[in-house]
């Protein structure tokens, strides 16, 4: 099946990187972090990505997808960039045609490195230890109560919907 | 198996009540909702607060009258729906113990008064450690703030209390409500008192989520400044009488309610044009997705036909099935907090 734009966005953007987090691929492409986890969990899953040390790379499958034009709107500056890297692997061709392109690393660091601040993301929790302020309150709230309504449950079906979506979500 | 699934209710004075909660922590309401038998329970509180002068004899009166209050040292609040009654008499503003969907850094007893009406809405756990998913605001597109404190604040005072506090995007929880038979595939709006939400979700994941600050209160200010008459008041009948698919003889709150209710639905729609901009593709949602509109902002008859109308004009990147108004709009949030909530006590 072919892969979808954003698809092909999360690629680019790992082949653009060599190495990314999930959350570097999230500020490349956009999208929230857990639209982003459930395409790599996908791309993972079909063999396109690799997954190791919280780092996602492309496989070898990964990188011939960039370098199939049928691939819709793929980066092809990046496919210089990947063919650069895996011409090795590749025919004496391509290897030719590769030569011609020349990348600095300094320019790939860069970019890798840019913005440092926002590639902090934060992993320890501060357990905030919440005293209840209200009870130094006086008060007749809990006395009259809140104000009640009831509506008839229609929630079953959603809950097990939502489960099963969830269970299929983390096979993916 | 049949245990397993009746280890999952707690049999109470009213009939069995399942584990697991959902609350809905607004700018204007606190809300709980609970699963009881084959209904669900919604508790709720005006999250508003106007002072009197303290004296005996006006809490005697509050009392009788069963007008909430609190008492802290020398002053007197009336809280919740009353509140918005004392400053319409007295010509005054209500205060908020939360401004713009968080805790309000101006309001010294914000914190405590929030305390109180989540302790009066959520009550005790069913058992120590019951998971409770509360509602929090996406990060805000349009002011320079971040909603963490807000979130660890909740979450700390949550635990206080014996339960497993987690955080549900305001926008997703009315997705989880009412976008089960789409399988969760949509867009989730809350206009509400502080703040606008949006979520969209692919299969009940959130692709983008976000808030804006311009909401109900916004149209309440610059109504009261246009018009000059207080917030408070524009409020009420904001809540009360307004028909915003009424063409013809608008009084002046009227006319300038609908002004600026067209303005918020545009400003809106071009936020979540750009948040699309951003993200530059949408994949995988091929069909036309549905857009729920929630939250106590979009009450006034004729809001969902004004939304679609504008809509129209200016169109999202991505087709729209349909636009419609949530079931309940007060309470899409809450139950799809608990829709959450009794998906992981299942689990469990």
């Amino acid at each position: 099946m072919a892969l979808s734009g954003t698809e092909v966005d999360v690629i680019n953007s790992v082949a653009r990187l060599r190495q990314a987090t999930k959350d570097q691929i999230r500020r490349e492409v956009g999208f929230s972090l857990d639209y982003i986890g459930f395409l790599c969990r996908y791309l993972l899953r079909k063999g396109y990505l690799d997954f190791s040390g919280g780092y996602y790379s492309l496989t070898r499958v990964g990188i011939k997808t960039l370098l199939t034009e049928e691939t819709p709107k793929i980066d092809q500056k990046l496919i210089k960039e990947i063919a650069s890297e895996v011409a090795k692997e590749f025919s004496g061709e391509l290897k030719k045609e590769v030569k011609r392109i020349k990348i600095p690393v300094t320019q790939i660091r860069q970019e890798v490195e840019k913005k440092p601040e926002e590639q902090i993301k934060i992993k320890t929790d501060f357990e905030l230890p919440i005293e209840d302020e209200s009870l130094a309150l006086e008060s007749n709230i809990n006395k009259i109560g809140a104000k009640l309504e009831k509506e008839k449950s229609d929630i079953d079906k959603s809950v097990k919907l939502f489960k099963e979506i969830q269970k299929r979500g983390r096979k993916r | 198996m049949i245990k397993r699934k009746e280890e999952k209710k707690v049999k109470g004075l009213k009939g069995e009540i399942q584990k697991g909660r959902g609350v809905d922590i607004g700018t204007v309401f606190v809300k709980c909702a609970q699963k009881e038998s084959e209904e669900i329970a919604f508790r709720s509180q005006r999250n508003a607060f106007f002072e009197v002068e303290y004296t005996d004899f006006t809490k005697k009166i509050l009392d009788n009258s069963k007008v909430k209050y609190i008492i802290k040292e020398d002053k007197l609040y009336v809280v919740g729906d009353e509140a918005l009654q004392f400053a319409n008499m007295f010509n005054k503003e209500t205060r908020r113990p939360l401004s713009r969907g968080v805790i309000s850094p101006t309001e010294k007893e914000a914190l405590p008064m929030v305390e109180l009406l989540i302790k009066s809405v959520v009550r005790e756990p069913t058992y120590k450690g019951e998971i409770v998913y509360f509602s929090v605001p996406g990060e805000p597109l349009d002011a320079d703030f971040n909603i963490i404190y807000h979130i660890k604040m909740i979450e700390g005072f949550l635990k206080t209390l014996g339960y497993t506090p987690k955080p549900i995007n305001e926008g997703h929880a009315i997705v989880l409500s009412e976008l089960a038979e789409e399988d969760f595939t949509g867009m989730g709006l809350s206009f509400g008192g502080g703040m606008v939400n949006v979520c969209l979700s692919f299969m009940s994941v959130p692709i983008f989520k976000f808030s804006v600050v311009k909401a109900g209160d916004w149209i309440d200010q610059q109504v009261a400044m246009a018009v000059d008459e207080t917030a408070s008041r524009v409020s009420a009948i904001k809540e009360s009488s307004l028909d915003l698919s009424k063409e013809g003889n608008l009084s002046k709150i009227e006319s300038a309610l609908s002004i600026y209710y067209n303005h918020l639905i545009e400003y809106v729609i071009e936020n979540i044009k750009q948040e699309f901009t951003k993200a530059r593709r949408m994949s995988r949602i091929i069909k036309p997705i549905t857009i729920v509109l929630s939250g106590g902002t979009s009450l006034p008859k004729g809001f969902s036909h004004r939304f679609k109308q504008i809509l129209d004009q200016l169109k999202l990147p991505i087709p729209v099935g349909q636009a419609r108004m949530a079931t309940q709009p007060l309470r899409s949030v809450a139950k799809g907090a608990l829709v959450a909530a009794s998906a992981d006590e299942g689990k469990k």
